[in-house]
């Protein structure tokens, strides 16, 4: 992201690994958690980059690694819940009608393959917003940390994160 | 859009919410963007959905479905858990994956369900699946999956079932043709019988769905899966535990269940009993007997909105063929008021056995509606013959086709005859449908018959007087037959709709 370091390898090729050490960490963290805690997306991030660090892979720095590995955890998270999905008849549909009422009874794993679509949608608007919502939703992070891996200010992330929300929301509720 | 609206949208959008009061944000932007209707539009509708998006992605997904990162590596064939042998992966569900093992001990095959670790983290989710383990391995109905075991190995749980060969079905609905009434009509009433056996048990399954339930190669069904059930309060033994209480083993308020079979008040997070497991047993028939989901829509959401506010597509006119005693049972399991669904697998039993003696004992009637049909067969067939007669007495062109038209409706007339003969004994439920396509050809040719057989009476009728009021009469007989026997015997064997 910084113009003076050497090109980092593409996202792609940083993906795999960081897909890896997310599930293996995800997996560990989930048998010694003790009942009634929440698992933590930032705290995973957070670890995956200290492993992954430690092992000298070429991240410029933890902003970039973030970056990446929200974008893997959406991978990861919408991969398998189409995986899971694939198996339920009432799954295979993309978009979804959502209301209020029905939203709280819903199962986010389902609702995650549409909102993907969405977000990929939204991606073509405005890939800003999109960032954020992966930032936010897929990697856990707060508005301060969302806002210093975007380099840009946290009224700043909280204004569009409202904005991306109520157009994913939009997208979502059907044709208007 | 262009990219200078799409940001002028943004700015206001972001101005709005900062405004204070927010209230009057709706005229402001109005006025802001009085200039541009498309931009003035997109902000209101954006500032309204976000009134509206309540907690809508405001917690991490991880936080909601940890279980979505833990996809464990399968156990390998050949792999040992306890006393039990790995053979092959043989499915994936809500719960874990399942697998073909062999238990050592007793040298047998079983089914080896591995608890996922999401599941069985919690000491009371441990206790709760052995309750629930126990209360199913006290189950034994030939139509429910035996629970052998729960097994602890190195921290995890394991249940070992029977294993049963066959198919779901949920593959079946999916693969099959459309099932023949007599098939939906046996496939309800042995469900009926494993899940009343397992309600007088006082155990609810609560996740009663085509994917738990198998038909095994033999063709016998079998429920899987009372791992969701917990033990009725009323249930017997419930006396004896806990100062006569026994604990809800899943709280109220948490929903459980897969969306597409839920019960109105399962998915409102209330307290469930057997008459959830009854509507369950409604979606299912329904899916089963026409292929297609009572509430369907085109996503869980749309499917539990329509379980919640819209009655089922009436399931007479999407599956015709099935029997009317059935359909009524099925729209029954599928009432919205827990109290106005069959109170237990029980009365369902009971209603099907009256809807299965209502469907096949035959009405007395339907004898003579038989009778009718193989008579009126046999006078076309007299008629033809009568036309050959008077062919060879006088030979003209009119004659030779009357013959062969007459022959061609005595070949016609007693195969439609003779099929809808077949189909009221074979297949009974398909008879008011065969009826209809066959109705208007059985009319035409008897009527035809008639006029052809007039004509030919005529022809003879000043040489040959006896076989001329033959003819005549046959004539008056088959048209009258048609229009006013036929209607009379159809409704007193099947009603008056003639279903």
């Amino acid at each position: 992201m910084t113009a003076d370091s050497p090109q980092p390898p593409p996202a792609e090729e940083l993906a795999p690994l960081v897909y890896d050490e997310l599930r293996r960490l995800a997996a560990a963290y989930m048998r010694r958690e003790r009942p009634g805690q929440t698992l933590q997306a930032t705290a995973l991030v957070h670890e995956a980059y200290l492993r992954l660090a430690g092992a000298g892979t070429p991240w410029h720095d933890e902003r970039h690694f973030v970056g990446i590995a929200a974008r893997s955890m959406r991978q990861i998270l919408v991969e398998r819940a189409r995986a899971r999905g694939a198996q339920k008849r009432w799954a295979e549909l993309d978009r979804v009608s959502m209301t209020d009422a029905l939203a709280v009874a819903a199962d986010p794993a389902g609702t995650l393959p549409a909102l993907d679509e969405a977000l990929t949608r939204l991606e073509e608007i405005d890939p800003e917003q999109a960032r954020i919502v992966e930032l936010r939703y897929f990697a856990g992070l707060s508005i301060e940390e969302t806002a210093d891996a975007l380099g840009i200010s946290p009224a700043t992330v909280k204004r569009r994160w409202a904005l991306a929300r109520a157009w994913l929301f939009r997208d979502l509720s059907g044709p208007a | 859009m262009t990219s200078d609206q799409r940001r002028r949208v943004r700015d206001l959008f972001e101005a709005a919410l900062d405004r204070d009061p927010p209230a009057g944000a709706g005229s402001w932007i109005a006025r802001e963007a009085a200039d541009d209707p498309v931009v003035r539009d997109e902000v209101l509708s954006l500032v309204e959905h976000h009134s509206r998006a309540g907690a809508f992605l405001s917690h991490p997904i991880v936080e909601q479905a940890a279980d979505l990162l833990l996809d464990e590596e399968p156990l390998a064939p050949g792999a040992s858990i306890g006393a039990y042998t790995i053979v092959r992966e043989i499915g994936r569900g809500g719960m874990g994956r399942v697998y073909l093992a062999s238990d050592g001990r007793l040298g047998r095959t079983v089914a080896l369900k591995a608890l996922a670790p999401h599941l069985t983290r919690d000491p009371s989710q441990r206790a709760r699946l052995r309750r629930e383990a126990r209360a199913a391995a006290a189950l034994t109905h030939p139509g429910i999956c035996t629970v052998y075991a729960l097994e602890e190995v190195s921290g995890e749980l394991y249940i070992a079932t029977e294993f049963v060969d066959g198919h779901t079905l949920a593959e079946e609905i999916r693969s099959g043709p459309r099932p023949s009434a007599g098939v939906v009509l046996q496939t309800a009433q042995d469900l009926a019988a494993a899940l009343a056996s397992a309600h007088a048990s006082g155990v609810i399954h609560r996740d009663l769905k085509p994917d738990n339930v198998m038909r095994s190669r033999d063709g016998r069904l079998k429920i899987l899966d009372f791992g969701l059930a917990r033990m009725d309060e009323a249930g017997p033994g419930a006396g004896h535990r806990e100062g006569g209480r026994v604990p809800y083993v899943t709280q109220p308020g948490v929903v459980i269940g897969t969306p597409a079979y839920m019960a109105p008040e399962q998915i409102n997070g209330l307290a469930v009993d057997a008459r959830a497991d009854v509507f369950a047993f409604g979606v299912l028939l329904y899916e089963f007997a026409c292929g297609a989901h009572p509430f369907e829509g085109s996503s869980q959401l749309a499917v539990m909105a329509r379980v919640l506010e819209s009655d089922a597509r009436p399931i007479a006119a999407r599956c015709p063929a099935l029997s009317g005693g059935v359909a009524d049972v099925i729209s029954r399991c599928l009432k919205k008021a827990p109290a106005e669904r069959f109170g237990s697998a029980a009365e369902l039993v009971g209603a099907l056995k009256a809807a299965g003696d209502a469907g096949s004992a035959a009405s007395p009637h339907a004898t003579w509606w038989r009778v009718h049909q193989i008579v009126i067969a046999m006078l076309h067939i007299v008629a033809a013959t009568l036309a050959w007669q008077i062919k060879e007495w006088i030979e003209t062109p009119l004659t030779i086709a009357i013959f062969l038209a007459l022959g061609a409706a005595a070949t016609i007339a007693p195969v439609l005859r003779g099929h809808l003969v077949f189909t009221e004994v074979m297949n009974r439920p398909h008879l008011a449908r065969e009826r209809r396509r066959t109705g208007r050809a059985t009319l035409l040719l008897d009527l035809v018959t008639g006029v052809l057989l007039f004509i030919d009476a005529g022809m003879i009728a000043g040489t040959r007087a006896l076989p001329a009021v033959f003819a005549l009469s046959l004539a008056i007989g088959i048209v009258m037959a048609s229009i006013v026997l036929e209607p009379a015997t159809t409704a007193a064997a099947f009603g008056s709709d003639g279903s």
